[in-house]
């Protein structure tokens, strides 16, 4: 599904030049849960947003379900990341004027879906979440815990293939994160292919695999057991 | 991206700070309202000439007079009657011409009325007058030469001036005081005679032999003489006749005599008019300008606010151009409201100006849109550079502004 060859990524120039990615050489396959651990600062989140084709590497290689990432182009990028990956970030990242069914249907929005069809989607999305109670309600009015269910929901509205998520328990008590995790286990159940990066070890250990990060570089790995 | 939804997004993003878009769009506002009123005041301008000219009738008249413009003002000796039949008599050029001699705010009344006297402006002059200005008579007919040489007291009033001096009777027949001077009605204008003429209608008209005039206001002054040259291409022979004769006749005046043609004094108002037009619409390139620049510092305000929103947008899915073209449909949307409040001004404003100013009523659909069509220029204009701003950000970059 995902391999990236001798991943580099610079930000700045000359002396102020910063390398976030140093070489990082991996593949996850379709249907994996992997987690992503490391010190702050070794490079999980240029790693996962360039595999969200949200920016682009400075070197290397990256070839997403076959594809050449580097030779598509902005529009070809912005289709992929509407239709074949979703998002979960660790601040929900809601728009707070939209009400919590409209936050759900944007995905849908730019993809041209009509409207009648986007709000079905949208509430049967919110229904499996646990939240169809709360389809009208403002995300400001919701809980950490609630907040991201709506936002796991807007990633799963196009069915992506993978679901990319960064630090998605950061702002959530325990016993929320371990809610939330217990849903991206479903959605791996049922063959999605998952990267949840985390500094939680027992988050990580949801992963069927902890990729582990530092300075820039993919330093080991390992498979979770039992 | 449906353009339904791009448009529900960029309403609900107004929506969400109303005060805000209600103050931003205060100068495109006056700026379409000064639009509006650039239009209003050029064709109810252009609208009401074409009426005046119509009616005065001839494109063969002329007037002449003194140089107002330095001061000069006739005496007893500057025209004479004799000057206007020698004029007739020597210049082959000259059809018709009317002395005139005119006194304003006279008062008139019914014989022993007790009323309050009402005020006209009376215009003494002769029937050539009728042949070079239209006066349509509603009743009755023009005073004649043997009137005006036999000093008659006969007068033809203005219509609206005739209904309130006998409004429930036939006014014709009928004796009037004009200043305690009695004088018989022979004719009725149609209502709205001379708005040129006169003072824009304000007082209303009554024409009297000029003989008569003369008497009643103590006076030998001629103020001017209007008259018609025989055809169209003589106008400027008629004048120049006219001019030479007045030269020889009365050498020590004092006065310089001018001549001016009708097409060229109408030419004088609409080019009024045409800097009045001038005026508004710099005020409203300014407005519009000011309101623009006003509208493109909100959506920069807006853009950098929601920098995180456009990078999520951007993960989601959203492409460079639905980006460009959510903001863009903002500040479009931002002038339309603008322009909705202009049109509301700027209608209200130009039906006030065509009420006082007796003009036909002046705003159409057309202007409507036109004002609209300018709106959303003006937003497109200045809500590029902040559009394709937002548009340029990368997404991941945006996704971790704070
Ligand atoms: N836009 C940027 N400009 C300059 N340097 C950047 C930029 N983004 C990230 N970096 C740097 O790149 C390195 C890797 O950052 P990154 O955010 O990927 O780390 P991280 O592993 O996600 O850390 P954390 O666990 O704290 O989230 C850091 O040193 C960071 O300062
Ligand atoms: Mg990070």
């Amino acid at each position: 599904m995902i391999r990236v060859t001798d991943l580099k990524k610079v930000y700045g120039h000359g002396p102020a030049a910063v390398a976030a990615l140093n070489g990082v050489t991996l593949a996850i396959e379709t249907g994996e849960f992997v987690a992503v651990m490391g010190p702050s600062g070794s490079g999980k989140s240029t790693f996962l947003s360039i595999l969200g084709c949200l920016e682009r590497p400075s070197g290397g290689s990256y070839y997403f379900g076959g594809r050449e990432v580097g030779a598509l182009d902005e529009d070809e990028l912005a289709r992929v990341r509407n239709a074949e990956i979703g998002f979960v970030f660790q601040t929900f990242n809601l728009l707070p004027r939209l009400d919590v069914r409209q936050n759900v249907e944007l995905p849908l929005i730019y993809a041209g879906v009509p409207r009648k069809e986007r709000r079905e989607r949208a509430v049967a999305m919110l229904t499996r979440v646990g939240l169809e109670h709360r389809l009208h309600h403002k995300p400001p009015a919701l809980s950490g815990g609630e907040q991201q269910r709506v936002a796991v929901a807007r990633a799963l509205i196009n069915d992506p293939a993978v679901i990319l998520a960064d630090e998605p328990t950061g702002n959530l008590d325990s016993r929320t994160s371990h809610e939330i995790m217990a849903l991206f286990k479903e959605l791996h159940a049922e063959g999605r292919t998952i990267v949840v990066v985390t500094h939680e070890a027992d988050i990580a250990r949801y992963a069927g695999r902890i990729l582990y990060f530092c300075d820039g570089v993919f330093v080991r790995e390992e498979a979770v057991t039992g | 991206m449906r353009f339904f939804d791009l448009w529900a997004l960029a309403l609900g993003n107004l929506a969400a700070h109303r005060l805000r878009a209600v103050l931003t769009t205060l100068g495109i506002a006056i700026g379409i309202a000064a639009v509006i009123a650039v239009v209003a005041i050029g064709q109810g301008g252009r609208a009401v000439l074409l009426a005046e000219l119509e009616k005065l009738g001839t494109k063969r008249a002329f007037n002449i007079s003194v140089d107002w413009v330095r001061g000069e003002a006739p005496t007893a000796g500057t025209f004479t009657l004799q000057d206007v039949a020698v004029i007739k008599e020597l210049s082959p050029a000259v059809d018709k011409l009317a002395p005139v001699t005119s006194g304003m705010f006279i008062d008139i009344r019914r014989p022993h009325s007790r009323a309050e006297p009402l005020f006209c402006q009376v215009i003494g002059t002769t029937p050539d007058l009728t042949g070079v200005m239209n006066i349509p008579l509603a009743a009755g007919r023009f005073f004649s030469e043997a009137d005006v040489a036999g000093h008659r007291r006969v007068v033809v009033l203005d219509g609206a001036l005739a209904e309130r001096l006998f409004p429930r009777e036939e006014a014709l027949g009928k004796q009037v005081f004009l200043q305690d001077v009695p004088a018989t009605v022979i004719g009725i204008t149609e209502r709205q005679t001379g708005q040129l003429l006169g003072t824009m209608g304000m007082q209303k008209l009554v024409f009297a032999p000029i003989t008569f005039t003369q008497d009643l206001l103590n006076t030998r002054v001629i103020h001017e003489l209007n008259g018609a040259a025989v055809t169209e291409g003589a106008v400027e022979q008629a004048i120049a006749d006219c001019l030479t004769i007045l030269e020889k006749r009365n050498p020590g005046a004092g006065v310089n005599y001018t001549g001016m043609s009708m097409a060229e004094s109408l030419a004088i108002l609409g080019r009024a008019t045409g800097v009045m037009t001038l005026i508004i619409a710099a005020v409203a390139a300014i407005a519009l300008l000011v309101g623009g620049v006003g509208v493109m510092n909100i959506m920069l305000v807006a853009v950098t606010e929601r920098t995180r929103e456009v990078g999520l947008l951007m993960a989601i899915g959203a492409r460079r151009q639905d980006v460009l073209k959510q903001f863009l449909a903002e500040a479009v949307a931002l002038c339309l409201l603008g322009g909705a409040f202009g049109v509301l001004l700027g209608a209200g404003g130009a039906w006030v100006i065509a009420y006082f100013a007796d003009w036909p009523p002046l705003i159409s659909l057309w202007t409507v849109l036109l004002a609209f069509g300018f709106a959303s220029l003006v937003g497109l204009v200045f809500g590029l550079y902040p559009a394709s701003r937002a548009a340029s950000f990368s997404p991941a970059e945006a996704l971790r502004h704070h």
